[in-house]
């Protein structure tokens, strides 16, 4: 029987591969739904915060912070890329990485000084294979970052910035827009530009939808809440970095699964398809071979 | 009748979601209590007690931290961590502050981040004291 045998094996262990992938496929649905909950109460902590600056900046005027100035000569800057810690994902971790290699040759080519933050197993090993040295390498970002580690990572990047070591601080990541568009990016996080920016979009929304205006009290005073609201603002984008991450990641994770699982039974059907063939043609052969037989003995 | 809405948003999830007849915010340089009515402020907040009395039953949180708005019988509060005060232990309080006292002092902003973690810690064992 001409490799009836092999071809059995291969089909069983392609179903079982597929069983495999289809299981993963289930599990990164349901992760998403979870990761995409997550970004959805973040987004309304983020948008709070728009609201008070929106108000504060109204009642303060023109706010002058650390965080918020940019500066004309940078010497150092701090890339932080955001990957994943397994793989399976189809080109997620891939395009991430085509958009982080290019920046990193551009400061190198300019001869700006850089550290490098890393987050994933993926990307460590990236940067490791293309000898770029990294500074600090993080893996417990998974698909359920806690505020907590991400507030811890934030301070020490307020603190570079403030303090002078750092000039400006970049984030790689797979930016999230809906269930069907996340593309990579590389964000300017500091010199944080956008609390200002969003404080007089959501005054002029919220100018146009409430229409009289609460005359608050301020305690301490208006400029200083908004001082002490610059680095909040900060820390919930970079929050908000990981999170739109680790959606990114289940989705690409699925859709990659979803593509496996298919594969996998199409080629269930071409051995399916073999194997019957191959049974017809040793049949047929046995029956031609019987006949000769009995011929060559009349 | 409970007057006051009550709403503790983290930047993980919406934690408390509830009504009131009297409000305590951990206010940076002390207590401020809300009752119904009050006039419309801004706050930033400190590490402290958050409390509220809903017909004779007080509810206490641990706030780290953050910041309030008030207007209209709706208080908001904005903060990194918001634990019930019943969750908070003596030895967590105790363990942030020796995590507190070990944080590098080399300059200025390490040292103004020290201070703030210590005082953090000092505000859980005040909270985790009272239970």
């Amino acid at each position: 029987m001409a490799n009836l045998r092999s071809l059995v094996r291969r089909r069983k262990a392609i179903r079982n591969i597929r069983k495999i992938t289809k299981t993963m496929e289930l599990i990164a649905t349901a992760r998403f739904k979870k990761a995409f909950d997550r970004a959805t109460e973040a987004d309304a902590y983020t948008r709070k915060i728009a609201e008070l600056a929106a108000d504060l900046s109204k009642n303060a005027g023109e706010v002058s912070h650390p965080l918020l100035a940019a500066r004309p000569v940078v010497k150092k800057v701090l890339v932080l890329v955001i990957t994943a810690n397994r793989g399976l994902c189809g080109g997620y971790n891939g395009s991430i990485l085509r958009e982080a290699m290019p920046k990193i040759r551009a400061l190198r080519e300019a001869g700006t000084d850089f550290d490098l933050d890393v987050s994933g197993k993926r990307g460590i090993a990236y940067f490791k294979f293309q000898q770029v040295p990294t500074t600090n390498s993080y893996t417990n970002f998974e698909d359920k970052p806690k505020f907590e580690d991400v507030d811890a990572l934030a301070s020490r990047y307020i603190d570079l910035f403030v303090s002078g070591q750092v000039d400006q601080v970049i984030v790689v990541y797979q930016k999230f827009i809906t269930a069907a568009k996340q593309y990579p990016i590389a964000e300017t996080l500091l010199p944080l530009s956008s609390v200002a920016v969003e404080a007089t979009k959501k005054a002029a929304a919220v100018e146009t939808t409430a229409g009289t205006s609460v005359g608050y009290e301020f305690f301490p005073g208006a400029a200083e809440i908004l001082g002490e609201l610059v680095p909040v603002a900060f820390k919930v984008r970079l929050f908000k970095a990981f999170l739109d991450a680790a959606v990114s990641e289940q989705i690409a994770r699925r859709v990659a699964m979803k593509a496996a699982t298919e594969n996998a039974g199409d080629l269930i059907k071409g051995v399916t398809r073999l194997y019957n063939r191959t049974r017809q043609a040793n049949i047929t052969k046995e029956i031609s071979e019987l006949i000769a037989g009995s011929e060559a003995l009349k | 009748m409970a007057a006051i809405k009550i709403s503790v948003v983290t930047p993980e999830k919406a934690v408390l979601d509830a009504t009131a007849d009297f409000v305590v915010l951990p206010m940076f340089d002390g207590e401020r209590g809300v009752g119904a009515g009050h006039s419309a402020f801004v706050g930033q907040l400190g590490p402290g007690e958050f409390r509220f009395t809903t017909a004779g039953v007080t509810s206490r949180y641990f706030i780290d931290g953050g910041f309030a708005q008030v207007r209209t019988n709706t208080v908001t509060v904005l903060t990194a961590k918001a634990v019930k005060a019943g969750e908070l232990t003596a030895t967590a309080a105790e363990e942030a502050r020796a995590v507190a006292e070990k944080l590098p002092a080399t300059n200025s902003v390490e040292q103004a981040s020290r201070q703030k973690a210590i005082a953090r810690a000092s505000a859980m064992a005040r909270v985790a004291a009272k239970n």
